[in-house]
C-alpha cells in the first residue's frame, strides 16, 4: 500500500492531455469543421420582422388578418406602439466582432484563403444586421471590435454614439464591396453568402438608402434629427439608385433565371418558393425534414385539409390584397361584385369572379373555386334568398358543411365564418409558403420548404424602381414586364410606367415576404396608407364572402354572387403614425449609454 | 415516518402562509390630475393620442411614466408624493418642448394646468343643422408663426368618441379659403347612416404639416331631431 503511494510516473504527457468537454480557442479556430458549423448559428440567428415563417407577424399588416387561435386575437385590435419593430441585438454584433478577432488571432493553421472566406462570411451576416438596425432605429452605433471593460472606474470608452443614419449605409456597402469577391467560393451555394447574396444586399439596401433621402425630404415636415442620426440628405439620392442598380444588374447578368418550370403560371408561382429547385432563389434559409422544420403548414392550412388535430387557417388574406391584382388584360385589379347601378353581379361558377387574374393571385391565395394539395376547397359563405323587401338576404348554416333545405351546400367546409377561430374570416387563405409535401401541416413532421432571403424576382423590381427613380424610363419598364410575363402577362404590358404600377407590382410580387412594413416605411406613405381610419379599405381588412343564390324561377337561380363583409374578429384599422417610422430605443439602453440620441417623436 | 412527513408538509406549507413585507409594495396614493391648455382652454385631443410624459429624477434608472389624455384634454396620474418632471413630447397638436420640462410637486392631490403651444387653434366654432346637413363657422387662428396648414376638417359622429380615426363623415375645408383669424365654414352632408339618428356628435380638426395630430374642437352634441 505504501509502496504504490510512492510510485510515479515518467511519463508527464500523461497527465497533459486533451479535454474531453471543452474545445479550445485553439481547437475551435483552425478546424474547418467546428468554423462551419459556428458560422451556421450565426446563419441561424439572422434577424427579420414578420419572414422566415412568422405567422403572426404576417397578420400585423394590410395584407391579412389574424384567424387562428383567440387567444392572439389583439393582432386585430392593437396599434403599432412606439417600440414596433424595436431591434437592438448587440450581442449578436459583439458575436461576429469576437469571431472576426478570434480568426486574425488563433486561425494559424488555416489557409490564407479558408480564413479569408470564413470571415467574409461573418461580416456579410454582420452586415445584414446593420440593415436590420438602421431600417428599424435609424442610424445606430457602429461597432466593430470587441468593447472591454478596462475596470478603470470610466465606462465612457464603451459608450459609442449613434452614427448619422447614412454612415451606417455607406458601412454596409463598403463591407459589401470589399468581401464580394472573397464569397465567390460558395457561388454553387444557396444557403451560404456567396458573391450575388452580397450584391443582393447592396441592391436592397442601397434602393433603401436612395428612397428615405428623396421621399423624407419630400414631406410636408421630414423626419430628421439634429445630428442626422435620421433622416439623409436628399442629395445623396442619385448616388444611392446608382449603386443599387448596379449592384442588380450584375446579379440579373449572373447565373439566375426566373423560375419558369410549370406551365401553369399560377402553379409556377407557387412552386418557385415551395420546390428547392431552378435559379430564382438566390439565398435562403434551409429547413429539413426530421433534422430542422417550421409549422407554417400546421399554422395556415385549409381547414378541411388539415392533418393536425389543432389549429389551420390563421393567415387570412386581406380583398385588398386579392383586388391588388390586376387583371391579365391590364385593367385595375378591383373585382366586380355589383354593377354601375349597384345591384349584385351574379357570376356561373364560384371562382369565375377571379378569372383572368394576375397568375400570382393563384399563388399567393387560395379563393373560393380553386384547389389545394390536388384537392378542392370548399369556400363558401352561405346562400343568399330573395326576401319579401326586395333584396337578398344572406344566411349561413350553423355548422360548416351543412347542406340547405332544398339542397345543395350552404355554408362550406372551410368557411368563411365571420367571428370563429380556425377558419378563414376573409373568404381566403394563403397558399404561398404553405407546404403540400405530405404530412407538412402536422406537428409531428412539420413543413421544410424554404424561407428566400433573397430572390431574383425581388432584384428586377429593385432595379426597376432604381432605373425609374434615376429617369431610365425604358429599362424600368423591360424589367417590370418580364417579371410580369412570368405571371401570364403578354408581352410589353405595361406601357406606361409609373410610381404607383413599381409599388403595385412589389406588393403582389413579394406579398408576405417582409417587405411591405419596410417599403411603405421608406416610400414615408406608411401614414398614409394605414391612416387608421375605420372608413379606409386599405386600413382595414376586408373580406369578401360568396353566396349560392336560391331564387328558383329566376335567371340567377344557381349562380353566385358576392358581399364585401368586415370580420368581426378585426376591430381596429391598422394606425401608423408619424413615431413609428424609427422604433423607440429602449430606456435601458439610453440609461446605460447617455450619448444615444432619442428617434423623433419619442 | 409518517409523523415525519406530515411535519414536513405542515412546515412546508406554513411558509406559504407567511407573507413577507418587502414584497408588498404600497400603491401610489396620490392624483396628479389637469388638463393641457392654451390661454386658459384645454386642447382636445384624439382618443387614445398624444400623451406627455413624467420622469423623476434621483434614482440610477429612469423609467418614463406615460400620461394619457381623455379626448377633451385632460387627464390624471397615479403616483407617488415627489417631484416630477412633466415633458411635452413630439407628434402632438401643439410645439415638442422636449427640453423645456415642467416641475410638478405632487403632495396628495394635485391638479395642473400644463401649458402648451399649439400650432394652430379653433375659436368661435357653431354648428347648424339645415334640413340633411351640418354647417360648421369657425374661426382658425395661427399660432406659431412658422407652421403650416395641412387640413382642416369637420367630423360627424355617432358617439362623444369622434376624431380622425373614428368618425362616420369627415369633410375637409377648401384650404385656399381659409384665412387665419376670418371666419371659414364647412357644410357636410348627413350620410344616409347618420340622418335617422335622434343626434349627431360634431367635431373641428386642425392639423399642421409638422404633425401626425390634429387640434380638436370640443366634441358637440347637434339633436337631429
Amino acid at each position: 500500500m505504501t509502496l504504490s503511494t510512492l510510485n510515479s510516473c515518467n511519463h508527464d504527457d500523461w497527465f497533459d492531455r486533451d479535454s474531453k468537454s471543452l474545445i479550445t480557442d485553439a481547437q475551435l479556430w483552425n478546424d474547418p469543421k467546428l468554423l462551419t458549423s459556428l458560422v451556421a448559428n450565426y446563419y441561424d440567428r439572422m434577424p427579420t420582422l414578420h419572414g422566415v415563417f412568422n405567422t403572426g407577424g404576417m397578420t400585423e399588416l394590410d395584407d391579412a388578418m389574424w384567424s387562428g387561435h383567440r387567444d392572439q386575437n389583439w393582432r386585430n385590435d392593437y396599434q403599432f406602439g412606439d417600440d414596433y419593430g424595436r431591434y437592438w441585438d448587440y450581442g449578436l454584433i459583439r458575436d461576429l466582432n469576437l469571431s472576426l478577432e478570434n480568426i486574425d488571432q488563433f486561425s494559424t493553421q488555416l489557409s490564407d484563403a479558408q480564413r479569408k472566406q470564413y470571415k467574409a462570411e461573418i461580416r456579410f451576416i454582420r452586415a445584414f444586421v446593420y440593415f436590420e438596425l438602421v431600417k428599424r432605429m435609424g442610424g445606430v452605433p457602429i461597432v466593430t471590435t470587441q468593447l472591454i471593460y478596462d475596470f478603470s472606474g470610466d465606462p465612457t470608452p464603451l459608450q459609442v454614439a449613434r452614427a448619422k443614419e447614412y454612415e451606417v449605409y455607406d458601412f454596409i456597402y463598403k463591407e459589401l464591396e470589399e468581401i464580394k469577391e472573397d464569397l465567390t467560393v460558395y457561388n454553387a451555394s444557396k444557403t451560404r453568402a456567396n458573391k450575388y447574396t452580397a450584391l443582393a444586399l447592396e441592391s436592397r439596401a442601397m434602393l433603401y438608402a436612395a428612397s428615405i433621402a428623396k421621399y423624407n425630404n419630400l414631406m410636408a415636415s421630414p423626419i430628421t434629427t439634429a445630428g442626422g442620426e435620421v433622416g439623409i440628405p436628399a442629395n445623396m439620392a442619385t448616388g444611392y439608385y446608382t449603386k443599387s442598380l448596379a449592384a442588380s444588374k450584375e446579379i440579373m447578368n449572373g447565373p439566375y433565371a426566373l423560375y419558369n418550370e410549370n406551365a401553369d403560371k399560377g402553379a409556377n408561382f407557387y412552386d418557385m418558393l415551395n420546390k428547392k429547385t431552378g435559379t430564382e432563389v438566390i439565398f435562403a434559409k434551409d429547413f429539413v425534414t426530421s433534422l430542422k422544420v417550421h409549422r407554417f403548414a400546421y399554422d395556415n392550412i385549409v381547414r378541411s385539409l388539415t392533418e393536425d388535430n389543432e389549429s389551420s387557417s390563421t393567415i387570412s388574406p386581406s380583398l385588398s390584397l386579392v383586388e391588388s391584382f390586376d387583371y391579365l388584360d391590364g385593367s385595375k385589379g378591383t373585382l366586380h361584385d355589383k354593377n354601375g347601378a349597384g345591384n349584385y353581379v351574379a357570376y356561373q361558377n364560384i371562382n369565375d369572379i377571379f378569372a383572368n387574374k394576375d397568375a400570382r393571385l393563384f399563388g399567393t391565395v387560395i379563393y373560393p373555386g380553386t384547389s389545394f394539395r390536388g384537392r378542392a376547397v370548399s369556400i363558401q359563405a352561405g346562400v343568399a334568398t330573395w326576401g319579401t323587401n326586395g333584396a337578398y338576404q344572406f344566411t349561413a348554416a350553423p355548422q360548416l358543411g351543412q347542406n340547405y333545405a332544398s339542397g345543395g351546400l350552404w355554408t362550406g367546409f372551410d368557411g368563411p365564418l365571420y367571428d370563429a377561430q380556425d377558419v378563414s374570416n376573409t373568404g381566403f387563405y394563403i397558399r404561398k409558403f404553405v407546404s403540400d409535401a405530405p404530412a407538412a401541416s402536422t406537428r409531428g413532421t412539420s413543413a421544410a420548404n424554404w424561407w428566400p432571403w433573397f430572390r431574383l424576382g425581388e432584384i428586377y423590381l429593385n432595379a426597376s424602381e432604381a432605373a425609374f427613380e434615376l429617369g431610365q424610363t425604358v429599362d424600368a419598364r423591360t424589367y417590370v414586364n418580364k417579371l410580369r410575363e412570368r405571371a401570364g402577362f403578354p408581352a410589353n404590358s405595361v406601357s406606361n410606367l409609373t410610381m404607383d404600377i413599381i409599388r403595385n407590382e412589389r406588393r403582389v410580387e413579394l406579398a408576405f415576404e417582409d417587405h411591405r412594413y419596410y417599403d411603405l416605411k421608406r416610400w414615408r406613405i406608411a401614414h398614409l396608407v394605414w391612416d387608421g381610419s375605420e372608413n379606409d379599405p386599405n386600413a382595414v381588412v376586408y373580406g369578401l364572402y360568396a353566396y349560392r343564390v336560391v331564387r328558383p324561377g329566376h335567371a340567377d337561380d344557381g349562380k353566385y354572387i358576392y358581399e364585401r363583409v368586415r370580420p368581426a374578429r378585426f376591430r381596429k384599422a391598422r394606425f401608423f403614425r408619424m413615431a413609428n417610422y424609427y422604433a423607440s430605443i429602449s430606456q435601458d439602453v439610453i440609461n446605460k449609454n447617455p450619448k444615444i440620441v432619442r428617434n423623433p417623436f419619442h | 415516518m409518517k409523523i415525519k412527513f406530515l411535519s414536513l408538509l405542515v412546515a412546508f406549507a406554513s411558509l406559504l402562509v407567511v407573507g413577507c413585507k418587502y414584497d408588498n409594495f404600497e400603491a401610489p396614493k396620490s392624483t396628479l390630475s389637469g388638463r393641457v391648455v392654451y390661454e386658459g382652454k384645454a386642447i382636445g385631443v384624439r382618443n387614445n393620442g398624444p400623451q406627455l410624459e413624467l420622469w423623476q429624477d434621483g434614482y440610477p434608472l429612469r423609467s418614463a411614466i406615460p400620461v394619457y389624455f381623455d379626448q377633451d384634454g385632460s387627464f390624471s396620474v397615479s403616483l407617488f408624493d415627489g417631484e416630477y418632471k412633466l415633458v411635452r413630447k413630439g407628434d402632438s397638436p401643439w410645439l415638442q418642448q422636449a427640453t423645456d420640462t415642467v416641475l410638478v410637486q405632487v403632495k396628495g392631490n394635485t391638479t395642473i394646468d400644463v401649458p402648451v403651444t399649439p400650432y394652430f387653434t379653433v375659436t368661435n366654432e357653431s354648428f347648424q343643422k339645415n334640413n340633411n346637413s351640418i354647417t360648421a363657422n369657425f374661426t382658425v387662428n395661427r399660432v406659431v408663426g412658422t407652421a403650416n396648414l395641412e387640413f382642416v376638417r369637420l367630423y360627424l359622429g355617432k358617439s362623444v368618441l369622434t376624431d380622425q380615426v373614428q368618425r362616420e363623415l369627415r369633410v375637409d375645408a377648401n384650404l385656399a379659403n381659409v384665412a387665419f383669424g376670418q371666419p371659414t365654414s364647412i357644410v357636410g352632408e348627413l350620410p344616409d347612416n347618420l340622418k335617422n339618428l335622434d343626434y349627431v356628435f360634431a367635431r373641428i380638426g386642425v392639423k399642421a404639416t409638422v404633425s401626425g395630430e390634429y387640434y380638436y374642437t370640443a366634441v358637440q352634441k347637434i339633436a337631429l331631431k
